[in-house]
């Protein structure tokens, strides 16, 4: 009896050692990089001497509602994410200052807060139209001409003509449902479209219009256009009922010739032995040329001030100026990363289709973030979904989408 | 010796009762008592659920969600789906009752198997069925040209709500058939022999006598249904997240959404927590009144031997 008590007093007593240096929890929002995630966590926690423990909400389900229960219920993350100034507003007391901190020199995409380096950013990201190139090169489309919407409609038809020639079920590959949980492609990443396309990085002006109530009208009808032509050559069944996976499953297995999602895809068109080449084409929805994809850091890991900081930094620095912080976020979770010392390039095609337009500066911001909570996918999103399933027109599209942005100075 | 006569005094014996009580009361009040009266305090504050500034605001809350057409729906919706599943699951539950307390081949494995569902918990099930109605349905029915199957039930507003009653019916019939069992075991066996001696056929039988004798078995599975079917959550969450849209006071609301996704929702989702804390005040008190009445009608129906 003795014996066993010391041994379990020993046993205690060891591991209290190995834990002197307190773990960390991260709460992150990819999914498709969980897996990468935690392996290099899991490698980093065995050179640091703490534990680095990954919690990942996100995809289909919704990464905000689970952070707010995370800090609800008093487990407050060390590292968690926030996708611009809505998140960090929310935030913005717990939030520490890591100015001057080792990575921050490598990068020119950190969340500064005025003149503090609040966020570091995850990678850089793109979206456009993927297309598919054999497909469009059977179709004797050049994918350099779509740079306005007129050329797309011409490839639209052209290639819907086509359809049984080439074994397409439909165009394009989009979804737009709720129940799949898919409202973010179209009331986020679509709506941006109309926020950005078009201006300059550093311009503003379309969204601080739309945080006011208000719309472009010729723009913004432009976009309608686009929305309801993208939508005519989308499989209906698709557009409703379509998670992530089935999006993803059309395009790859060559049922589609468009593909209306980011380069985070990367990683599951990898898994699924993807054989074709592909890019990206503009989102080009006016009249005029528009010549650029729409890329940004589209979310910041952010370190609890109230958790374990310095614990927290060092888990940052080492991601940002290690080798095996490298490899994990080029070739393991195929990303693009927002650092200048990372001399990787990435395998994955479409990360490398962002690369290109990143490198020929030809690139469009993300604005849609600045929206209110819930208001993208939520409220927007429902208008969305109404044109998809062919309860209203084009025109009725529109002013319900007017009407709804008329409402965000009252949210 | 001591020790015995401690706990043998009326007074000591009251204390030690007492002292067991205590973990349970505490743990009561700790995650019930005390989050509830928050919650109403919360409710008449302006709070976003994480920023620690709040304001007190009145009645505002109470004053706005009313004239909200998506709570206004969530509320038409969710006593559309509570009236709809409560018949759904009690008339399919009684039926499996007296299917399995007859004397059909293989009643116990029908027993075992009505039961089953009931074990999978609700995400997985909406999860599942989801698949079922969004990919496996559409496929036999375009395979085998039936129009209306070939589009999904859970991207039609109008039939949206007829699923996630097939999918709690699927679930909950089982657990609710149990009570029946044990309601119609409990009743003596002389009386339905006397019955069917006089004549009386098996659903005269079961009208007349059966079903008056199981009143309070009805009253509890009508209570369970009932309050269960309110606060109906998991499996509107995996089955269809408040899908599809449909339109509703002119504006566009999620045909599917009942009342505990909405409060979720409108605290979570749009960053409103005070404004969720409301809706769930009203939600208690709709619950409380609407439970009471049902009980009290219910109960007048028992009948004793």
């Amino acid at each position: 009896m003795k014996k066993i008590l010391v041994l379990v007093l020993a046993l205690v007593m060891a591991l209290s050692a190995v834990s002197a240096l307190a773990d960390i929890t991260i709460v992150q929002n990819k999914v498709e990089i969980d897996a990468a995630l935690q392996e290099y966590a899991a490698e980093f926690s065995k050179e640091a001497g703490y534990n680095v423990k990954v919690i990942t909400a996100g995809g289909s389900s919704d990464y905000n509602t689970a952070l707010k229960a995370e800090f609800a219920s008093g487990k407050e993350p060390d590292i968690f994410v926030i996708e611009g100034p809505t998140g960090y507003e929310l935030y913005k007391d717990k939030i520490a200052d890591m100015t001057g901190d080792e990575w921050t020199q490598y990068t020119t995409a950190a969340y500064m807060d005025g003149d503090k380096v609040v966020g570091f950013p995850v990678s850089v990201e793109g979206y456009g139209m993927a297309y598919n190139a054999d497909i469009l090169a059977k179709a004797e489309i050049d994918p350099a001409t779509l740079t306005n919407v007129d050329a797309y409609k011409a490839a639209f038809e052209k290639l819907d003509s086509m359809k049984d020639e080439l074994g397409l079920d439909a165009v394009v590959s989009m979804v737009a449902g709720t129940a799949p949980g898919m409202t973010w492609v179209t009331g986020l990443h679509n709506f941006n479209v109309y926020l950005t396309v078009g201006l300059d990085r550093n311009d503003t002006s379309i969204i601080d219009q739309v945080l006011a109530g208000e719309v472009d009208e010729e723009r913004f009808h432009a976009y309608c256009e686009y929305v309801a032509l993208i939508f005519q050559y989308s499989d209906p069944e698709m557009l409703l009922n379509g998670t992530q996976d089935m999006q993803l499953a059309a395009f790859a297995n060559g049922k589609t010739a468009f593909y209306h999602q980011g380069n985070w895809m990367d990683p599951n068109i990898v898994a699924l032995n993807v054989d074709f080449p592909m890019a990206y084409a503009p989102h080009a929805f006016l009249h005029e040329d528009t010549d650029g994809i729409l890329v940004n850091a589209p979310s910041w890991y952010v370190v609890n001030a109230n958790g374990n900081v310095e614990q927290a930094v060092d888990f940052l620095n080492a991601l940002a100026t290690t080798e095996l912080g490298h490899d994990y976020m080029v070739n393991k979770a195929s990303m693009v990363p927002a650092f200048t010392n990372v001399t990787l390039e990435p395998a994955t095609p479409l990360s490398k289709s962002v690369m290109e337009w990143n490198a020929a500066g030809k690139t469009y911001s993300w604005q849609q973030y600045k929206l209110p909570d819930g208001f993208g996918m939520g409220t927007l999103g429902a208008i969305y979904e109404l044109l998809a399933s062919g309860a209203i027109d084009e025109p009725t599209f529109e002013q319900m989408m007017k009407d709804a942005i008329a409402t965000i100075p009252t949210l | 010796m001591e020790k015995q006569k401690f706990f043998s005094g009326r007074r000591e014996r009251k204390i030690t009762e007492t002292l067991f009580l205590v973990p349970t009361v505490l743990a009561f009040i700790m995650v019930i008592i005390v989050p509830f009266i928050i919650g109403i305090y919360y409710s008449f504050t302006d709070w976003d659920g994480v920023n620690a500034a709040k304001n007190l605001v009145g009645l505002s809350n109470y004053t706005t969600i009313f004239t909200e057409p998506a709570f206004l729906h969530a509320f038409l919706v969710t006593l559309e789906f509570t009236v709809l599943n409560v018949i759904a699951v009690n008339v399919v539950a009684f039926l499996m009752a007296l299917l399995v307390t007859s004397q059909v081949k293989g009643r116990n494995l029908y027993r075992a198997g009505f039961f089953v569902p009931n074990l999978i918990g609700g995400i997985v099930l909406g999860s599942i069925w989801q698949f079922i109605f969004a990919s496996i349905l559409p496929g036999v029915g375009k395979a085998v040209g039936w129009g209306w199957l070939s589009s999904s039930m859970i991207t039609n507003a109008k039939t949206v709500v007829g699923a996630m009653v097939t999918v709690n019916t699927w679930q909950y019939a089982g657990y609710i058939m149990m009570i029946y069992v044990a309601s119609i075991q409990g009743i003596s066996q002389q009386v339905m022999e006397a019955a069917s001696v006089d004549g009386a056929t098996y659903w005269v039988r079961v009208r007349k006598i059966l079903i008056p004798l199981m009143a309070n078995a009805f009253t509890i599975s009508l209570f369970l249904t009932l309050t269960n079917s309110f606060k109906m959550y998991d499996v509107n969450l995996a089955l269809t997240n408040g899908g599809p849209v449909a339109m509703f006071m002119k504006t566009p609301v999620q045909a599917s959404e009942l009342l505990a996704l909405n409060i979720y929702n409108t605290a979570f989702k749009y960053s409103k927590m005070a404004q969720g804390q409301a809706k769930a005040v009203v939600f208690f008190v709709v619950l409380v009144v609407v439970s009471l009445i049902q009980v009290s009608i219910n109960k007048s129906k028992e009948v004793e031997m």
